[in-house]
Formats: structure tokens, sequence, C-alpha cells
């Protein structure tokens, strides 16, 4: 017999754990009164369940007896205090009971509360009225029965009813309504702010994340081996000829590498160093490419200290060269500038090589200037690429801000 | 005995560099041809058929590995490659050789050594490792040309592609046949090639492609020379002698 209760117990803990975990579950409990608890856990919101499920899962049924029955000793104690102080003349047992009774059902209260604030907050006034309803249902049905066993008649109950309904109404929303109102609200507030911090932290890692995998998919696409083996051969194949290009190249690539290393650590850079980034690499690309690609950066003097996403400028023109003018037979021109547009600047990349309809696969370089622009300028920015015949114009608009 | 070589490789400085180690490690190399793109390596290869060939991958109009499939077991190939990883796993499994770049002279000495014992047996098949480069490549495939566009008299006529009967090579522009019209489009036949689908149009003449569905039938002239004739067209077009193995049974 005890047997079959305690695994009967493991059974509905086992149900009600894994409902708390997922409330989807709760089809496949017992139908019945298990169903009917399960039905509540999976109504719960999803902190409240995660509340729950913490607390049964630390908690075994036997530590919670035990807890019980430690409250039990205390309300025992405390009721024998009350009579032998305030009652002597009732019989011990009765205060001890009825300690005991009311000691349950305000901790019952206030567990149910813990876990279930939500309801509460929700519909403060009701809670309130079913609360001082059920005391005052008690409080009669009590008061009756003491008449009875006194052998008083209905017409001295009737006369002391205003009396009862004021005192159980006033020490039932004293004793129970208030402190489980009270306790609802805050642990509501609590969950709250709980929620909010939690919704916070997650957009501000999520942020942090989209920052760092763009740094790296720059760090990727800058260094592409391609382009370093390449310019390294073409430095190669000039200083064993003793051509003085070859230090020239080799000093071009320096200043490549080491603008888009320290760039690639900040957000925003000057327009100016973000061009001087791009002719450096467009120095090197064309030494490698010879006749086949020539190009103009521009930058106005009045630009020149404006702040801009670092690299957004270069992705663009590595994108006009790989999808441009790489794939051109006859090779191309790239023009890189920049110019003010009432408070916003637009940057255009332009290239006369084999255009759009050519390149499908253009969208990697160009979707990560997307994202960059969304991260530090939200919607209101944008990439447009048009046709420009021949070949594509890649331009950006972004709002202006100086250097401080 | 001098050995034809074709070196195709887009950039000037690493072609220089090529074709300087080429020069002083193996001297019996003759470089016919050094193009800067693929569609002109191919154009090349159709008018000297070099037996080596050195292919850069990323070239513009066509790629290394497209050219290598035009030109089959042909010619002994070896891809140049900066750092394709896709394709030089391929490479590796399939036995093909390729140069890294910048190419080390030692390396290349390693290859030319490989390529005199070969230069006498049938050129290996790299079909396989062709194709599978292909569909490993991250770059995307190429758009296959749908429709030409051709001026007649004050015209612009736009033909679709399917219906032409063949191509045909005319200086700096293109004879486009199709089976009621012609038509000569601004485009050399060159640089039409890689547009257009190779299973659908054979190449059988470095001036002709001929679509398969208008070929009616293909006979022998002589002990080299082979000719097509048309579905819907009266002409006669030669095979030139590399292009005779499509007909063969």
């Amino acid at each position: 017999m005890w047997k079959r209760i305690e695994q009967w117990n493991r059974e509905v803990e086992a149900e009600q754990l894994a409902v708390l975990r997922d409330p989807t579950l709760v089809d496949q409990v017992p139908a019945g009164c298990r169903r009917f608890f399960a039905r509540k856990l999976a109504e719960m919101s999803p902190a409240e369940r995660e509340d729950l499920y913490q607390f049964s899962s630390s908690i075994s049924t036997s530590a919670a007896l035990l807890a019980l029955l430690k409250l039990c000793v205390v309300l025992t104690v405390l009721g024998f205090m009350v009579n032998l102080a305030f009652l002597p003349d009732t019989p011990w047992w009765q205060t001890v009971v009825a300690a005991n009774a009311i000691g349950a059902a305000v901790a019952m209260a206030l567990a149910g509360v813990w876990f279930n604030y939500g309801k509460i907050v929700r519909a403060k006034g009701k809670a309130l009225v079913t609360i001082v309803g059920l005391g005052l249902v008690g409080g009669l049905f009590g008061a009756m029965t003491a008449m009875f066993e006194r052998g008083h008649a209905w017409s001295v109950l009737l006369d002391k009813l205003p009396k009862i309904v004021v005192t159980v109404t006033l020490v039932v929303t004293a004793l129970v309504a208030i402190p489980v109102i009270v306790v609802a609200v805050l642990r509501n507030r609590h969950y709250q702010i709980q929620a909010e911090q939690l919704k916070r932290d997650a957009e501000q890692e999520r942020l942090a994340r989209e920052l760092s995998e763009t740094q790296l998919r720059l760090l990727r696409a800058q260094i592409e081996p391609h382009f370093l083996f390449n310019t390294l051969g073409a430095v190669q194949q000039l200083a064993e000829q003793g051509a003085p290009r070859a230090a020239e190249l080799t000093s071009h690539l320096i200043d490549f590498l080491r603008a888009s290393m320290s760039d690639m650590r900040c957000e925003q850079v000057a327009l100016a160093t973000e061009f001087g980034l791009v002719e450096s690499y467009l120095r090197v690309m064309q030494i490698r490419m010879g006749e086949r690609l020539r190009y103009t950066v521009d930058v106005p003097e009045a630009l020149a200290n404006t702040r801009v996403p670092s690299m957004l400028v270069l992705t663009l023109a590595e994108n006009a060269i790989k999808h441009g003018i790489e794939p051109s037979l006859h090779g191309g021109e790239i023009t890189v500038t920049a110019r003010d547009d009432g408070g916003t600047i637009r940057i255009a990349v332009r290239d006369s090589g084999v255009g759009m309809s050519d390149t499908p696969g253009a969208g990697t370089g160009l979707e990560n200037v997307r994202h960059r622009l969304r991260l530090a300028y939200g919607e209101g920015t944008c990439l447009l690429l048009s046709e420009a015949e021949p070949g594509l114009l890649a331009e950006i608009a972004i709002p202006c801000k100086e250097q401080a | 005995m001098s050995v034809k070589v074709l070196v195709a490789e887009d950039e000037p400085l690493m072609r220089e560099r090529l074709l300087g180690m080429l020069a002083t490690a193996w001297p019996e190399a003759q470089v016919v041809a050094a193009p800067e793109n693929g569609v002109d390596a191919w154009d090349a290869w159709l008018e000297h058929e070099p037996q080596v060939v050195f292919l850069d991958i990323r070239m513009p109009g066509m790629s290394g590995i497209e050219v290598a499939e035009r030109i089959g077991r042909r010619s002994h190939v070896v891809f140049v490659t900066a750092y394709d990883q896709y394709a030089v796993d391929a490479f590796d499994a399939g036995a093909v050789d390729y140069l890294l770049k910048p190419i080390q002279p030692g390396r290349l000495d390693k290859a030319l050594v490989r390529l005199r014992e070969k230069l006498d047996a049938r050129p290996d098949d790299v079909s396989d490792v062709v194709r599978q480069v292909k569909d490993a490549s991250p770059e995307p495939k190429r758009e296959k040309l749908k429709w030409l566009k051709a001026s007649v008299g004050k015209q612009i006529r736009l033909i679709d592609v399917e219906e032409v009967l063949f191509f045909q090579a005319d200086t700096k522009y293109t004879r486009v046949v199709l089976a009621d019209s012609e038509a000569l489009v601004r485009i050399p036949l060159k640089d039409l090639v890689g547009g257009l689908d190779a299973g659908r149009f054979w190449q059988i003449h470095r001036g002709t492609l001929v679509n398969v569905n208008a070929i009616r039938a293909a006979e022998r002239v002589d002990a080299e020379r082979m000719q097509v004739l048309l579905r819907g067209s009266d002409e006669v077009l030669p095979v030139s002698r590399s292009f005779t193995h499509l007909f063969r049974e």
C-alpha cells in the first residue's frame, strides 16, 4: 500500500516537472485530477513555470512534508501560548487546532501566491472579494456552529450578524487578503524587473555578437588569402626584375594592411582615413592588374573629418574589383566619390565592369555593408545599387557626423 | 625537340613570372601564346593546339576550369591558383597537377619533371576533377546566354539562342544562322563561346559552333577531314582535325 502511494507520488511529480519544462506535454497526462492540475501548470507564464520548476525540482515531497511538520510544531506551540495567555477557559486542543488551521491557510495562501502572482495582480479586486467572501462564509458557518452548540436562538445570531461580518471582514482582509496581494504585487514587480533585465541582456548580447561577427567577417574579407598571395607574387616578380616598383608595391601593401588592421578595431573612422585605405587598396590592385584597372578616389576637403563606419567603402571597392572589373574581359574604371547632400553624405563607388546581371553572387559583401549600416544608423540608411551602363553604381547615404 | 606550351594568366606580373621561370627551367618549352583571359586562352588553344597548358583558375571570360573542360584529353593541363582550397582538394584527390601562386622555383621544377615523363603519353582525363571543382566552386554559375541582339538594317532583332543553327566567326563579328534567316552580331565568336552551353553548341572548328539539334549527319572527306551536314540549311560545315573525335563512334 505504502509502496503504491510512493510510486504514484513519484509519477505525479515527474509528470508535473515534465509539464513545467514543456507545457505541450499536458495532453499526455492521464485524464482526471492529474490532467486538471497539469493544465493549471501549463497555463502559467514561462517565468512562473521556470520559478516553480526550480522550486519543485530542488525540493522533494519528503522535504516538503518535513517543512510542513516543522510549521505544525511551531503553530502548536503558538496555540498553547495563546491558550495560556488569553483564553484560559477554552480547552487547549481547540486553540491548538485553530492555530494550526489558520497558520496552514495563510501558509498555503502565500505559497500559492508566490507561484501564481500573475493572476492575482491582474485582478486584485477579484482576489480581494474572493478571499473576503470565503472568509465570510467560514465565519458565518463557525458562528452558526457555536450558536447551535450553546443552544442560542436564531435571533441572537441575527443580532450579532453585523458585528460578525465586520470583524470577519477586517480580520480576513488584514491577515490574509492584504498580505496575499502585497506579496503578489512585490513578486510581480520583481518578475517584471527581472524579465526586462533579461530582455536587455539578450538584446545587448545579440548586438555584441553581431558586431563581433561583422568584425570577423571583415577580418576574413580583408586578409583574403587570394589577395595576399597574388600581391606577394607580384612583389616577388618585381623584386626579381629589380624593378623600383617592387618597393612601391610593398609600401602600398604595407599602407593597406596597417590601415585595415587599425580600422578594423574602430567602429567609425574619418572619411579621409577610409578613402585613404581604399586608395592604398586600389593602388595595389592597379599595379597587379596593369592597364586593366584605372581609378579615381576623391574626397572633398569639407567632408574629410566626417565619421563613417569603418571599411564600408573598402568593401564596396573590393566588390567592384571582384565582381565588376576582374570578370570583365577588358577591365574598366573605378570611381570613388563623396558629396554632402544637405546633411546626408552620399558615398558612391562606380565601376565600369560587367554590371549587375552577370554577377548574381555579388551579394555577400554587400549584405555585410547593409548589415553594418543597419547596426550603425538603424533602418534609415540604405545601400542603393543601380546599373551604370556600363557597370554598376553602389551608393550609400548616411547622416553627417563631424568628429568631436 | 621543342614543346608547344600555352600560359593563361590574367595578372601581368604573375604571367611574366611564370614565363620567366619557364624560360630558365625548361628551355625546350616554346610558349606559343600567353593570353590574359579564358576566352583568349581557348581561342589560342584552338589556334596552336599546344601539348602543355598552364591555366590560372580565376580568369575573366572563362575560368581555367572551363577552358580545361573544353580542352579535354588533348593537352597536358597544369592548373595555377593562389588559394582555391576547394579546387586544390579536388586536384589532390584526382592526382591533377597544380601550382600555388606565388610559384616557388622548386615546386615548378617538380611539376616539370612529372610533365616531361608524361609528355609522350595520352594526357590524363581531368573531366571528373573538373566537374568536382565546378560543383564545389563558391563562385556562382555563369548564366548561359538566352537571347542575342543583332542589328538587321534599322531594326534590332532579338534572337532566341535555341533557334540558332550555327555560329560562324567573321573577323570581329559573328554570323548567326537560323533556319529562315541570318544576322550578324557585333561580338567576336570567341567571346560568345563561354556564354553558350557546351553540350548544346558543339565547337567543330575554331570559327564554328553548331547546334547539336541541327546536325543531320557528319561525313568523312578524306583520312583527316570531316564535314557536318545540317537540317534546315544547305551549308556544309568543315570539322577541324581536333574536333573529329566528337563524331567518332
